[in-house]
């Protein structure tokens, strides 16, 4: 194991380190991080930053905002907090969050902070959640990051993400400041600081890991490979903003559906995304491509949407949910 | 020749994934190895490489769809 002190506290450099090992240093052995951020929204790779983000208070705070290229939810972290980040080579393309998690605990447990894995691979204490993780996989590398609170700003945490407001209205689900809770109530004593001087000792310990640094020119090629790939406008750009109108609705027992489309000038379908989290095996760029040139009216409307599901049934969607949602 | 590419299983967990995007578009030629297709599950990224070398000919599933281990996603069309 090799262990790669990161004084940085500027997201996107370190994003592009992690990159940058997994893809161009290519390390015959694993190597472990453990890095803080000022504050900062990390938004998982596939998420729409519009439905996650209280953009006006990101901006009026000027707090960061960065893409991670990892899946899962938003996360905020601060200089409260810590980062872990875990890189190993190996040709197992299975996910595999046990080994970095059961390190981490381990650690914990050494420096005298207790704390439990959940079934969603998230360390929680009494089931509120202190840590979570994500993954992404790279060819021969898999990487595992996670964040930490120790003494983070849980107030503009709460502040800063959005719970995805057709879910909160139809689902209940209590804030993000609610399920969290912050270490320091196992270490009150401690400062931000210490907590992590204390872990990254633990970690090395368990880990005997050899410490290593980056050269200059390594440091420099990272500056590149930030702004390629964890710019701030990657954070903002999603497939809705390419579309006029976007209906969103929470249905029971189907899930969220999304429609957005624009229309052209005779008021016909000039481009359609669907979407939302229902089951269904249907093939939805062929259902957009059936809408597209069609009048934006009901009675245009409605035939290929019964023919579409027709063929290949959204689970519990009735035909004319979907018509009552375009209109 | 046509090849079928069926979803792997990629987590313990879970067989239902996120399909994120496609790194090949039909008519592209495609090598053993080369990233076809990425998706998402338990806040995991993977990348699925191609076990053939040929044409991409078909993509049976589209960014956003929620795909299952086992389901047909592409096929190649093969020497």
């Amino acid at each position: 194991m090799i262990y790669l002190p990161v004084d940085s506290l500027d997201v996107r450099h370190n994003f592009a380190l992690e990159y940058y090992l997994m893809t161009e240093k290519r390390p015959s052995e694993p190597v472990l991080l453990l890095w803080s951020t000022t504050p900062t929204v990390m938004l998982g790779k596939y998420q729409t930053a519009e439905n996650e983000l209280n953009r006006p208070f990101i901006e009026a705070n000027h707090i960061a905002a960065v893409r991670r290229l990892s899946g899962g939810g938003t996360i905020y972290n601060d200089q409260g907090g810590c980062q872990f980040t875990l890189i190993t080579p190996t040709q197992d393309t299975t996910i595999d969050f046990t080994s970095g998690l059961s390190l981490v605990s381990q650690a914990l447990n050494r420096i005298g902070i207790k704390t439990q894995n959940d079934s969603r691979n998230d360390l929680v204490v009494d089931g509120r959640k202190v840590s979570g993780s994500a993954q992404y996989m790279t060819d021969g590398f898999r990487l595992h990051h996670g964040s930490l609170l120790f003494n983070s700003n849980l107030n503009w945490m709460a502040h800063v993400l959005k719970v995805d407001p057709v879910k909160l209205k139809a689902k209940h689900i209590s804030s993000v400041h609610q399920r969290t809770v912050n270490l320091i109530e196992q270490q009150p004593n401690w400062t931000a600081a210490e907590f992590k001087q204390q872990l990254e000792h633990a970690l090395i310990e368990i880990t005997n890991a050899k410490t290593d640094y980056l050269t200059s020119a390594e440091e420099s090629r990272l500056r590149v490979i930030a702004a390629e790939h964890f710019s701030e406008a990657a954070v903002w750009h999603s497939d809705h903003r390419d579309f006029d109108h976007v209906h969103k609705r929470y249905l029971k027992g189907i899930g969220v559906i999304a429609v957005a489309f624009s229309l052209d000038h005779h008021q016909r379908f000039s481009a359609i995304k669907i979407s939302g989290d229902f089951f269904s095996n249907i093939n939805l760029q062929r259902f957009e491509q059936a809408l597209i040139g069609k009048t934006y009216q009901p009675q245009a409307v409605t035939p290929v949407i019964e023919h579409q599901l027709r063929q290949t049934p959204i689970k519990g969607l009735q035909p004319e949910q979907l018509t009552e949602l375009l209109f | 020749m046509i090849k079928e590419v069926h979803m792997p299983k990629l987590s313990p967990k879970s067989d239902e994934y996120f399909f994120g995007k496609w790194d090949k578009q039909p008519g592209d030629s495609v090598k053993t190895g080369d990233v076809l297709f990425e998706v998402e599950t338990e806040k995991a990224i993977s990348q699925v490489e191609s076990q053939e070398d040929g044409i991409l000919k078909a993509q049976e599933v589209a960014a956003g769809e929620t795909t299952k281990v086992g389901d047909l996603v592409a096929t190649i069309e093969v020497a």
